[in-house]
């Protein structure tokens, strides 16, 4: 039978190599090629838009509208995972700088950006609402890495988090009266219907439990040493084999299908899922807590490629984050306390929001005397023992 | 069946859907006819598939035997992240991922086969091939994690099979394994994995010419020799390609073990990925090639199958006969 020469295509060695070299000059062209399609990225720059990488679905007030209107600038968003890894690698090796004008990530993984220049220090006399900032939120270690004092980053929003669950359910109390996280960590009661943060964070989460109930010294939970580590690893195995929890979470998403779909009567969780959760009927609730609470806090980090490029835009746009109208619009859809909340009271009674968003205002001031109060713990995300907490943690996933 | 009517139809092209992809048919002229037939053809493909394939295939494997340092790479030769792969108790979740992908991946093919052998010999009918083709494609118009997530509400504890078993009187609590469990993410693969399995099939298939099943017949051979005899040695093509497309891909899925598995069912995806995230490159990458090597070493029983029967050259041949 003939063959056909479509498919029996003849090919000489040497013809074979010329086409090689051939295919070998384009290999050798390809960083160039690449190159150009960086460039093409920054082209993507445009005068009057900031790009904003945000961390986590919750960092959005709905819509920027009022950001536009307010400050002339229009606001292209992008959400990607809230993950101090994640975002490194954005930023090291993705070049995210050429792509994005503020990052928002966890205060805390600045560190390592501006060691390796990937980040500007902040210039505070450059944002008018800067000065205004309680010295007790712009001060805080977790925003000055450095000796020298030096800021890189501004303090957007924070919260102290706790956990979501349903206290007629567990005939548990209600907020303002404490529960104990052992409710997430070492309950019959919830038993097999507890679901955790699918991160090397619980690691810290279960190390405050076990802190509190006096279980085992671990002198920092955010910052473990590697025996630390392992000795909470072993009891989050422990107690996982006893059947604890029902699933581990990775999205807000998950979080909220976790509450509506039944599956969890407890859950390590943020607040704003609780927030959802009770907009669709639950009677769920966020955990008021004497035993810790986890204290976050997201800051706007400015790339290093923003420095010849619309620097004036990007401060004018975190001037607006810690204004008024950004605490007024997040405060009652998420819970957040911002770096400027006596701001977003007096904007949501100058702009006469209603009196719900007036009391949820208020209720911020409760969080912060009460909450944020509490000595444990301040939570940067990146702690120095982070290839041990990974391990751990897979240790614990593979039970 | 008179001979004439045979002849037309074995010249009927087989591609079920008129004017849709190549000219694909069995007389021999060609599977790509609209590429020009020359050696930059052959160097285009060659190229695209060094850049595309093999030079992050090599990367990967050299960036294994390396140390990092946070993302950067020290060009130090080490084994350190092989050992590392153990230590994050790899080898549970490489077995792991292996057993479901080897199990999901012969579920598949006992459902697919007889389906994809009806679907090419049992009917005639276009229309129902295209009505079957249009149910195998909708749901790839939805993202994967789309797809995937309304089994939670289907599988959850207060979805839809525990509400009817509840509702019947078979259980008294819902049944808590039937999402974010093992089980559960066996089931998950099976639809996303199905039409992968299928389509290679189908078009192995549906290239066997009529008259050889014809001849069967008339020689007296039962249904079932003619499938053993014929259909399945000339189907092997699109077994094996199924095989392929079924098993490897499932390896590197994260959305059905992440949604459906709920974080309790670690597999070599998640874990590649975990350790991506705390910029663990080297690990990562030896977990990679590790995969890749258990990838290769499994294509060894497919090559002694294909070979056992002539090899891929003569299958083709035969089909083209």
């Amino acid at each position: 039978m003939k063959h056909s020469k479509h498919l029996y295509y003849h090919l000489s060695r040497r013809r074979f190599i010329k086409g090689s070299l051939a295919a070998g000059g384009v290999i050798v062209g390809a960083p160039a090629v690449l190159k150009g399609l960086t460039r093409q990225a920054k082209a993507d720059y445009e005068p009057g838009v900031i790009r904003f990488r945000a961390a986590g679905t919750t960092a959005t007030p709905g819509d920027w509208s009022l950001f536009e209107k307010e400050t002339g600038l229009k606001m292209v968003a992008t959400v990607e995972k809230d993950d101090p890894g994640v975002f490194y690698n954005d930023v090291m090796v993705n070049d995210a700088g050429d792509r994005f004008d503020i990052y928002l990530s966890l205060a805390g993984v600045q560190q390592t950006l501006a060691e390796g220049g990937w980040v500007l220090p902040i210039d505070g006399s450059r944002l008018k609402n800067w000065a205004g900032v309680s010295s007790d939120v712009k001060d805080i270690p977790l925003l000055k890495p450095d000796a020298e004092g030096q800021n890189w980053g501004v303090p957007i929003y924070m919260n102290a988090d706790t956990f979501g669950y349903f206290p007629a359910d567990l005939d548990e109390p209600r907020p303002p009266d404490p529960v104990s996280w052992g409710l997430i960590f070492d309950s019959e009661k919830t038993m097999g219907r507890v679901s955790i943060d699918d991160n090397y964070f619980s690691l810290s989460w279960a190390a405050g439990y076990m802190k509190a109930a006096g279980l085992a010294d671990i002198s920092d939970s955010a910052n473990m040493t590697a025996s630390e580590v392992e000795t909470v690893a072993d009891y989050m195995i422990e107690r996982k084999k006893a059947g604890q929890f029902r699933n581990l979470w990775n999205t807000y998403d998950d979080q909220i299908s976790n509450f509506v779909n039944g599956e969890v009567l407890a859950m390590r969780c943020w607040e704003p899922a609780v927030k959802d959760a009770r907009g669709q009927g639950l009677d769920v609730v966020y955990a008021v807590t004497d035993e810790f609470y986890i204290k976050w806090m997201q800051a706007a980090f400015i790339p290093s490629q923003a420095e010849d490029r619309n620097l004036d835009e990007i401060y004018t746009a975190i001037d607006w984050l810690l204004g008024g109208g950004y605490a007024a619009t997040l405060t009652p859809l998420r819970g957040y306390v911002t770096s400027r909340p006596d701001l977003g009271l007096e904007y949501a009674k100058e702009m006469e929001m209603g009196d719900d968003v007036v009391a949820s205002m208020e209720e911020n001031l409760f969080k912060i005397e009460v909450k944020f109060a509490q000595p444990e713990f301040w939570f940067s995300g990146v702690p120095d023992t982070l290839a041990e907490h990974e391990r751990h943690m897979a240790r614990f996933k593979n039970v | 069946m008179a001979s004439g009517a045979r002849a037309a139809r074995s010249r009927r092209p087989v591609w079920p859907l008129p004017g849709f992809g190549p000219s694909f048919d069995t007389r021999g002229k060609g599977l790509f006819v609209w590429l020009p037939v020359s050696h930059w053809t052959v160097y285009g493909f060659t190229t695209v598939w060094v850049l595309g394939v093999l030079v992050p295939l090599v990367l990967l494997v050299l960036f294994s035997f390396l140390k990092t340092r946070g993302i950067q790479f020290i060009f130090e030769p080490t084994l350190r992240a092989y050992l590392d792969i153990f230590e994050y108790a790899g080898w549970p979740v490489i077995l792991r991922s292996l057993r479901i992908a080897a199990t999901v991946t012969i579920i598949e093919l006992i459902i697919a086969f007889p389906f994809a052998l009806w679907l090419a010999k049992g009917t005639r009918s276009d229309a129902v091939r295209l009505t079957f083709f249009t149910l195998l494609m909708v749901p790839f118009f939805l993202s994967p994690a789309s797809r995937t997530i309304v089994w939670r509400v289907v599988l959850g504890r207060n979805g839809l099979v525990n509400s009817v078993l509840m509702s019947l009187g078979i259980i008294d609590e819902p049944v808590d394994w039937l999402l974010f469990s093992e089980p559960a993410v066996h089931f998950g693969f099976i639809g996303p994995y199905f039409p992968p399995m299928v389509w290679p099939i189908f078009l192995s298939i549906s290239l066997i010419d009529d008259e050889l099943l014809e001849a069967s017949r008339d020689l007296g051979g039962h249904p079932r020799h003619t499938l053993r005899h014929i259909i399945i040695p000339l189907a092997i093509p699109g077994v094996v390609a199924g095989i392929v497309f079924t098993f490897v891909p499932m390896l590197g899925d994260t959305v059905v073990a992440h949604l459906i598995g709920g974080g309790n069912v670690l597999l070599l995806s998640s874990s590649i990925y975990d350790l991506i995230t705390v910029m663990n490159y080297a690990a990562a990458a030896a977990m990679a090639a590790f995969v890749l090597a258990l990838i290769l070493i499994l294509q060894l029983p497919l090559i002694i199958t294909i070979r056992s029967i002539g090899g891929v050259n003569e299958i083709f041949a035969s089909l083209r006969r």
